[in-house]
């Protein structure tokens, strides 16, 4: 029982880190039909935005999460140059293809800049950790950075479907993702709505850092590329341009992954994921939640 | 303006002095015996003289390790013990050959960790005409380039390859380090000379490091009556999550989990997720887990990182020939800070290149060869003192060593605890 639970655990608070992303993702493609590649890579800027300003908080005086705040201004930035610099011409001119390469591109570039930057340079960096302590309940060990990432993320996924539904930017960008030339005849402002997109995409991107490295603290680099691989495919087993999809999608990936660790072996956790999900595409190509046209963002 | 010449004149004077006086040349004996005043001034000039005029050649060293990239730590460290070495050795008059006194250079490559890189590395040495190679920090990217010197005739000692299948009987490749089989035998033996009956690994099944090593300790178990309950193992050695392995080791009982990590994993997720998992007992790593002190986080609880020690090669404090005494002393004047092992291997990997070219009379990789697969002659290095059995891999002893947190000042602290050797 101890095992199931802790395993569970495991799971759970994996997956949360998997489904932030993978909101991102599907944000970006509900919107535009665009797999922003270099997403994963949002999370290494949040990373070392917070690797630089946790210290700063804390000399403030303040408590170290709170540079969450900056981490997510410096990604949403981030989102928002690389839609403006990249995207949006490509956009104007390419087909879905051009557009696509750009994205694959676009990590690279967002990769190896962060290497030439003297203070970030290629050697991995061991961040601050927050939330080290380690609480154990009737035999299970629990750390409070795996609470808060798991309470964290639920309140993060409640808050974007409420957005989604209720806010006035939030219908717009419903209205966008299913039909873009009517929803320019309704006076939307796509490219704004647009752009915003990608500012919130990156934002919780930098949220998922956070989380991210509470639990594991080290920064190199390149470490969004395996990590955007997981939320991407996340995004299609849950449904891509489907935000509970990704929430779902998330979460059984982070879940198969430890349930292979615990109970089938631990070097085959990969296999399992890319197994389920060549059958989950196989029964339902359009992912679990994907054929909820209505619920696209 | 001038000051400044005139300081920076002292201390390559100061600097000349301090290596010098390690060897046993003469241009040493000579500072020895002249007046004090006059004594640094003397020794520099000799030393320039040397360096500019009196050798008849440059023999220049290849250098090939990870100077970037996730395991950085180990290529600067093998830098600074093989530029170490051939200051020395240039400023001792360097090697002789038939009469004749060369000084030793060095051309260095940065693989980054990487096997392809590697290779890269190795053939840009080979078409520059390098034939004396020293080379790569891990077993991973040596074994990239073992073959390639076979082929090329071109002398490779790696340092810190600890794989047993990288030097074979009769070839060009061979190390400073022992290798990856006997660490695994002294890890068994420290696990049943301190009763440990319970015992499981976390190891990388897909890594030659790792799964060599996991070979290695769990035959020696068997051998030496220690049971183990549990293995597991993960997909990559860069894997961030430990905490399902660890809970299967605690479920099962085990006292002891042998870890045949690198620090990069061990400092930031294996250790802390091992702690959170509940498991309480001995964790013990082989060399790969030193320079964990580098990625420990701030803000995380230390107190996981007690009970930890891993298998090393050599231990500041535990050697104690004259050569690592001297060699000790030396780099800390040059670089301010203890050696590690990387230093140590690095630096033997150069003073046995020496004592060959100089057994050889040549500097040809052939006849360096030829010299080094002699084993009858017995090397005095930094590390200790060895020779190399047929196949060109050290006969020689470990060092346990631990970290431990002392609450007092907050740190954890990294500490040698005795030498250990297999009967």
């Amino acid at each position: 029982m101890i095992t199931f639970i802790q395993f569970l655990i495991t799971g759970l608070r994996l997956g949360s880190v998997y489904a932030l992303i993978a909101l991102g993702y599907t944000m970006v493609y509900g919107i535009i039909k665009l797999i922003n590649f270099a997403h994963g890579d949002f999370i290494m800027v949040g990373g070392y935005t917070l690797y630089f300003t946790i210290p700063v908080m804390m000399r403030l005086g303040l408590p170290g999460w709170t540079a969450v705040i900056l981490a997510v201004i410096v990604c949403a930035c981030v989102g928002m140059l690389v839609e403006l610099l990249a995207y949006r011409p490509v956009r104007k001119k390419g087909t879905n293809l051009t557009a696509l390469i750009t994205a694959i591109a676009m990590s690279f570039v967002l990769e190896n800049l962060a290497q030439a930057i003297p203070a970030i340079g290629p050697d991995p960096r061991v961040p601050y950790t927050l939330f080290s302590k380690t609480v154990t309940i009737g035999g299970v060990s629990i750390s409070t950075a795996t609470f808060i990432t798991i309470i964290v993320s639920a309140l993060v996924m409640i808050g974007l479907y409420l957005f989604t539904q209720k806010t006035r930017i939030g219908r717009a960008m419903r209205c966008v993702s299913e039909d873009k030339q009517a929803a320019v005849l309704m006076g939307i402002n796509v490219n704004r709505t647009i752009i915003i997109t990608f500012a919130i995409g990156a934002g919780l991107a930098a949220v998922a850092a956070l989380m991210y490295i509470a639990q594991y603290p080290k920064l190199y680099t390149t470490m969004g590329a395996t990590l955007g691989i997981y939320a991407f495919v996340a995004a299609v087993l849950g449904g891509i341009g489907s935000l509970p999809g990704a929430m779902l999608g998330g979460m059984v990936i982070g879940i198969i992954q430890s349930a292979t660790n615990t109970y089938i072996s631990s070097s085959m956790s990969d296999t399992f994921v890319y197994l389920i999900l060549i059958i989950v595409l196989m029964i339902k190509p359009a992912g679990i939640l994907g054929k909820n046209v209505g619920e696209k963002v | 303006m001038k000051k400044k010449k005139l300081i920076s004149l002292f201390m390559a004077a100061g600097m000349a002095l301090s290596l010098a006086a390690c060897g046993s040349s003469s241009s040493s004996e000579a500072a020895a015996s002249a007046p004090a005043s006059e004594a640094s001034a003397a020794v520099s000039a000799a030393g320039s003289e040397a360096a500019s005029g009196d050798f008849a050649g440059t023999i220049t060293l290849g250098v090939i390790g990870p100077m970037t990239g996730t395991l950085a730590v180990y290529g600067t460290h093998i830098s600074n013990g093989v530029e170490l070495a051939v200051e020395q050795i240039n400023a001792d008059g360097g090697v002789s050959i038939g009469g004749e006194a060369y000084a030793l250079a060095t051309e260095t490559k940065d693989d980054q960790g990487d096997s392809t890189e590697c290779l890269n590395a190795m053939n840009a040495l080979i078409s520059d005409g390098i034939g004396l190679v020293v080379g790569s920090a891990t077993s991973g990217c040596t074994s990239a380039i073992t073959s390639v010197a076979n082929s090329e005739g071109v002398v490779l000692i790696t340092p810190s390859g600890t794989a047993d299948a990288l030097t074979t009987e009769m070839d060009y490749v061979f190390r400073t380090c022992f290798k990856d089989s006997f660490q695994g035998q002294l890890a068994a033996k420290y696990a049943a000379d301190n009763g440990y009956t319970k015992v499981g690994i976390v190891y990388c099944s897909a890594d030659t490091y790792s799964a060599g090593l996991r070979d290695a300790f769990s035959a020696s178990c068997a051998e030496l009556g220690v049971n183990v309950v549990a293995e597991e193992s993960v997909a990559t050695m860069t894997d961030v999550d430990y905490t399902n392995q660890f809970n299967k080791m605690v479920s099962a009982g085990a006292e002891l989990v042998f870890i045949p990590f690198y620090y990069d994993v061990t400092g930031p997720y294996l250790v802390p997720q091992a702690r959170q998992a509940g498991f309480s007992g001995v964790l013990l790593g082989c060399d790969g887990v030193d320079n964990t002190e580098t990625t420990i986080p701030d803000g995380a609880d230390l107190s996981v990182y007690n009970d930890f020690y891993f298998i090393n090669h050599y231990a500041e404090d535990l050697a104690a020939t004259d050569v690592s005494s001297c060699f000790v002393s030396s780099f800390k004047d040059k670089y301010g800070e203890s050696p590690n092992n990387f230093d140590a291997l690095g630096y033997d990997a150069v003073l046995v290149y020496k004592k060959a070219m100089e057994a050889a009379g040549s500097y040809a990789a052939a006849d360096v060869q030829a010299a080094l697969a002699d084993t009858s002659v017995v090397y005095e290095i930094a590390s200790g003192k060895f020779s190399f059995d047929e196949t060109g891999t050290p006969i020689k002893s470990g060092v346990l060593m631990g970290y431990s947190y002392n609450e007092g000042d907050a740190a954890v602290t990294k500490s040698s605890i005795q030498t250990l050797e297999v009967e």
